[in-house]
């Protein structure tokens, strides 16, 4: 059985100006984030969302971990919608959002996830043992008694990873996960993500670089402005470069690398 | 239930630590408890001891009539602090996605943002008591009951403000107007019965005035449950269709900000 399915889902940003908008320049409108995207991931499945800004990514994770619910279509987890079901969804994922801060600053890199770890419901004790697993897997150990508001950005990202890791979802999302890591760190949470994967774990993971992608995922999901235009496997040893011409092939977009007459930005 | 107590107690531990890692702020509430209650002391004074409203002596009137007004607002003031910086920060989206159900999480954050202003409403009293001989005659079983009906009005009205923090962005409205009309409608610092008619009624139609009014007949009077039963009953009524009105708006004022993208917007 598929573990998430996106059907048919549609979700709509709704901009409503304010009461006197008449003396600013808000601007109302409909932002469509989805257009009817439908996908599955299975059991022990790396799915990466691969796509620019604006492209839907981070609005798929989202809907997924139940923070939005979706205007048409259904999202499931496990067989349980994430609308009428969202207690069930939530148990079973662990969301790492892109949002650096999302943490209680005058904690530590502990008491945070000893936070976390009640709010998820992991028995007092389990937690500490759990807890410093994740802080070793994710190099943070040396830090663990740290107040997170003397972290740096990456220390932040593999502290999001940690937290999503504490309650051992059996989806675990993963947003731009290496966006503020090093090539050394961003290694290290690759092969990570295959040991998760190779435990069960189904990961779906949002990124916009091509070497990210093709380092770990299974199967391919193509976004852009929305629309779904590629659903593939990815193949052992295709390269970040295959990748890069697939993906400006299908956008339609100037891959200004090769073209560089081209400067103007879009 | 276990993992309810369990919640509580990491909810609790983390604003004890965020508090205490606050260095200076709690001698800086202390000193200003001091100084509120040292004003009205003198205040007292210069009015002189003929002033006996409801039968009481001034200084004690005040000193209730401030406490439990403070305690409403900086109650709710808090808990909507709590709101608006997990919204800043994007913890509030992070918090949602946990196991823990979004009006379990915020009711028991509400309970922990309560505890810490009632522990300065009793160091409130016991300064009056103590260092300004304030005169008391407390029913404690009185006081308990007062206290347990003004505990769920503070809590709808916390929840209250958070709705409208989450739904609206501005939760603030709500604290305004408990700081501009209704600290002088319910009987804080002196009797409603000085009022014009129009505006006594008005005065008897807020839970607030009931709080403030109970809580002089029990701790200053000394009054049996039997003896203040009308006042109780005000309470429990307020009680009864505050907290699930509260509850309810929040609810849905949670759907919503979920169905818009629009929980971390602030």
């Amino acid at each position: 059985m598929d573990r998430v399915e996106f059907e048919s889902v549609r979700k709509i940003f709704r901009h409503r100006p304010a009461l006197f908008n008449w003396l600013g320049r808000e601007r109302g409108g409909v932002t469509i984030a989805l257009k009817d995207v439908s996908f599955s991931a299975g059991c022990a499945e790396i799915l990466v969302l691969l796509g620019p800004n604006g492209s839907g990514k981070t609005t798929a994770l989202k809907l997924i971990s139940t923070m939005l619910l979706p205007d048409a279509g259904a999202v499931r987890v496990g067989g349980f919608d994430a609308e009428r079901d969202a207690g069930r969804v939530r148990r079973q994922v662990g969301i790492a959002v892109a949002t650096e801060r999302s943490f209680f600053p005058r904690l530590s890199a502990r008491e945070n996830l000893e936070f976390f770890g009640a709010l998820d419901e992991v028995s007092r004790r389990e937690r500490a043992q759990r807890i410093d697993a994740v802080l070793r897997d994710t190099g943070l150990e040396e830090q663990a008694d740290t107040l997170v508001m003397k972290f740096s950005s990456g220390m932040y990202q593999r502290l999001g990873i940690a937290r999503a890791l504490v309650k051992r979802p059996s989806v675990l999302l993963l947003d731009e996960p290496t966006r503020s890591l090093d090539a050394a760190n961003a290694a290290h949470l690759w092969t990570a993500v295959r040991a998760l994967a190779r435990q069960q774990t189904t990961v779906l993971l949002a990124t916009h670089n091509f070497a990210e992608a093709v380092a770990v995922a299974d199967r391919l999901l193509l976004l852009h402005r929305g629309e779904l235009l590629a659903n593939r496997p990815v193949s052992d040893g295709e390269s970040a470069e295959t990748l890069r011409s697939f993906y400006f092939q299908m956008t339609g977009e100037i891959d200004e690398a090769l073209a560089p007459g081209n400067r103007s930005l879009r | 239930m276990t993992s309810t107590i369990d919640k509580l107690r990491a909810i609790v531990w983390r604003d004890l630590l965020t508090a205490i890692r606050h260095r200076s702020g709690f001698v800086v509430t202390l000193a200003g408890l001091l100084i509120e209650l040292a004003a009205f002391y003198f205040l007292s004074r210069a009015i002189g001891p003929g002033f006996r409203p409801g039968g009481v002596e001034y200084f004690p009137f005040l000193m209730v009539g401030t406490g439990v007004y403070t305690f409403f607002v900086m109650s709710a003031q808090a808990f909507l602090s709590a709101v608006q910086e997990a919204q800043q920060t994007g913890t509030l989206e992070v918090l949602m996605t946990t196991s823990t159900a979004p009006a379990e999480l915020l009711v028991l954050s509400s309970f922990s943002a309560f505890a810490g202003n009632l522990v300065n409403l009793l160091v409130y009293f016991f300064a009056g008591v103590a260092v300004f001989r304030a005169s008391i005659h407390a029913n404690v079983l009185s006081c308990v009951a007062v206290l347990v009906f003004s505990l769920a009005i503070a809590l709808a009205l916390g929840i209250a403000a958070a709705t409208l923090q989450v739904a609206f962005q501005k939760g603030s409205a709500l604290l305004w107007l408990l700081g501009s009309g209704v600290w002088f409608l319910s009987g804080t610092m002196f009797p409603i019965q000085s009022l014009p008619c129009p505006l006594e009624l008005l005065a008897r139609a807020l839970p607030l005035t009931y709080a403030v009014d109970g809580t002089r007949q029990a701790l200053l009077e000394g009054r049996s449950i039997a003896a203040m039963a009308p006042t109780l009953a005000a309470l429990a009524g307020f009680s009864l269709v505050l907290l699930p009105l509260a509850l309810g708006g929040l609810l849905l004022s949670l759907r919503r900000a979920r169905q818009d993208g629009t929980l971390s917007f602030y």
